[in-house]
């Protein structure tokens, strides 16, 4: 079953003297519990394909139905709960709180949902031993390295149990080896039943994908389900 | 209200791990304001207040008694001060006879071979211990001492009426010269005179205390043949400045009110303290509101710099699923938090250091000196005013990034 579902999506950005399309009407869908590398060269329109699945950023024309919702008509606040109950996401280039250790950058969105904490904290090391980080829990996200702190960013992303984890680029700032750790985990995300979108340039970190949507431009050129 | 807790946590997580430098400087600029809007303030009311002040304590005191306009003195007086007694809210009073009279002095060896000096000056009559009790004598004294009870043939001349203080004031009231204390005067009635030696010189910044001339009430009785025992004047000291207007109340609805004008402090002050108080207040409040425009920009532009260097922060924060109630509170914390902080420093250095300061190094002014004039209720409309104008300088800035597109936020993109 479709669990997210893309319309004729079109994004571009207007200026002064002219307006530049990055997303030129793209529809697929993506079924629950698949792993979907998108991928494409520089400029083809990757990563604001994602921003807009992810719902970061809001499309120029066309619509996005996740679970059945159609995103398209939703206030900032259905933006803001959807993004805290349903979605999780790995940044390139992690976008960890400086200001919070380990710890509170993953505990940060579970507060945010209400849980208690004991149900948090039993969560928070539930992640942080899926990410193997948990003697790290209190260092500030500074004093780790690269290859850490994209993991302490998965385990944020997937503390608090999300249906769909988009990651941009996750592997693009580290080395083969922190890459291959992060992309074997994203792995063993998606074997527990979650729905991973990934993007990345990188086609050595496709292989353990359900799905490989290849763009051009704005445009789907390929689409290839294994 | 979760929302706002978080916010508050976010808050408090992120000033307390903010670079301690910018923490610093944004505290300073918090306490620098406050102490600019009260001290000044302060000054400005503290000009007029210490003039007000030193007036009542130095010349007209809490509550004065008059004869009514169609009579030149107080019809049974000693009745009247006997019933003074009685008022538990009156600490003291003084009872003062005045008439009109000519002090001459150097009449025996004329300086230069001029011809003596000649003043026409208004004498009061007191007795000396109540007078002290209910005016400020002691710190009016510039020369000499005031008068002492049981001695007879004293004068305490005020400095506006002696050539070496008067010269400062240009000819504006004729003069004695070369007058200290123990010089002989001659004062004259009608065509009677009578020596007095100058006790002391009165050097005073009220010009009502040092354009007075006070003699025993025994000497004035005397000089004057006044053996009615009937005063011209009686003023009040009151245990309780603040209640004066109960006092006055009570006064005018007992028997000794008739035929007689009682007046509390704030009716006998001069039109031009008033005036002068009136236009201070007027320029405390402009400059106060100049003042807390530049704070308010001020501050306003340290936190939306703040919360711009931390833009890409919030992005992230609403990206995965923080509030934007959540975010604007945690700047509305942290704004609110340097405020209660600066202001905390700035009430330490005012209690602690200015305040005490001011008291023991008044300001040297013209007509009084100066100490800070605070109350308790400017303080706090102030300290209000800066933390309310605080937290909205943080809530604008904050709310301004926190409407933007996430992805805009996150990325810079306008």
């Amino acid at each position: 079953m479709a669990l997210i579902e893309i319309k004729d999506l079109k994004r571009y950005f207007i200026t002064k003297s002219h307006t530049t399309q990055v997303l030129n009407g793209i529809t697929f869908t993506i079924d629950e519990g698949s792993f979907v590398a998108i991928v494409g060269r520089s400029g083809a329109g990757k990563s604001t394909l994602l921003y807009q699945l992810a719902l970061l950023d809001t499309p120029s024309e066309g619509t996005i139905i996740i679970d059945g919702q159609n995103t398209s008509t939703f206030s900032e606040k259905q933006f803001e709960l959807f993004r805290l109950h349903t979605l999780g996401y790995v940044f390139q280039d992690y976008a960890l709180i400086p200001d919070l250790t380990v710890a509170e950058n993953i505990l940060f969105p579970l507060h945010m949902r209400n849980i208690d904490k004991i149900q948090s904290t039993h969560m928070l090391h539930e992640a942080l031993d899926a990410v193997d980080l948990r003697d790290k829990k209190d260092m500030f996200p500074t004093h780790l390295s690269g290859g850490e702190q994209q993991r302490v960013s998965i385990a944020r992303a997937v503390a608090g149990s999300p249906r769909i984890l988009f990651a941009d680029e996750p592997t693009a700032n580290l080395d083969s080896r922190a890459g291959r750790r992060v992309i074997d985990l994203l792995t063993k995300i998606n074997q527990q039943g979650k729905t991973v979108v990934m993007v990345t340039h990188d086609l050595e970190y496709t292989e353990s994908c359900s799905r490989i949507i290849e763009l051009n431009d704005g445009v789907v050129i390929s689409d290839t389900k294994r | 209200m979760h929302e706002i807790r978080i916010g508050i946590l976010l808050g408090v997580k992120q000033m307390v791990r903010a670079n301690k430098w910018m923490s610093l400087l944004m505290i300073c600029v918090v306490s620098f304001t406050f102490l600019n809007l009260v001290v000044i303030q302060g000054i400005l009311l503290g000009i007029t207040e210490g003039a007000l002040e030193s007036t009542r304590t130095q010349a007209l005191s809490d509550i004065t008694i008059e004869p009514s306009p169609e009579q030149g003195y107080i019809e049974h007086s000693q009745q009247l001060l006997r019933e003074l007694v009685q008022y538990p809210d009156i600490a003291s009073y003084s009872e003062r006879y005045e008439e009109l009279a000519v002090i001459e002095a150097n009449y025996h060896v004329p300086i230069g071979g001029q011809d003596p000096d000649v003043i026409g000056v208004n004498i009061f009559g007191v007795d000396p211990l109540r007078e002290m009790e209910t005016v400020d004598t002691k710190s009016i004294m510039g020369e000499g001492e005031f008068l002492i009870p049981e001695e007879r043939g004293y004068i305490v001349i005020g400095k506006h009426y002696i050539d070496r203080y008067a010269k400062d004031y240009g000819d504006m009231y004729d003069s004695l010269r070369d007058i200290h204390p123990g010089s002989v005067v001659r004062i004259w009635v009608g065509e009677e005179s009578y020596e007095f030696t100058v006790k002391g010189i009165i050097d005073s910044k009220v010009d009502m205390a040092s354009l007075s001339v006070f003699i025993s009430e025994k000497d004035f009785r005397r000089i004057f043949n006044r053996a009615d025992f009937n005063v011209n004047k009686i003023l009040v000291r009151l245990v309780d400045k603040t209640r004066s207007e109960q006092v006055a109340r009570s006064l005018n609805h007992s028997n000794i009110s008739e035929d007689v004008r009682i007046k509390v402090f704030s009716e006998d002050i001069p039109k031009l303290i008033t005036d002068v108080r009136d236009t201070f207040s007027k320029l405390s409040l402009v400059i106060s509101s100049i003042s807390v425009f530049v704070a308010t920009i001020t501050v306003f532009i340290i936190i939306f710099i703040n919360v711009l260097s931390r833009r890409r922060q919030i992005g992230i924060l609403k990206a995965i699923g923080v509030s934007r109630t959540t975010l604007v509170w945690a700047y509305v914390t942290q704004a609110a938090c340097y405020g209660f902080l600066g202001i905390g420093i700035a009430l330490m250095a005012l209690y602690g250091y200015i305040i005490p300061y001011f008291i023991q190094n008044p300001i040297d002014f013209p007509y009084t000196y100066v100490s800070l004039y605070l109350t308790t209720y400017d303080i706090v409309f102030r300290a209000g005013m800066l933390t309310l104008m605080l937290i909205v300088a943080g809530y604008i800035p904050a709310r301004m990034i926190i409407r933007q597109n996430t992805l805009n936020v996150i990325t810079g993109r306008t």
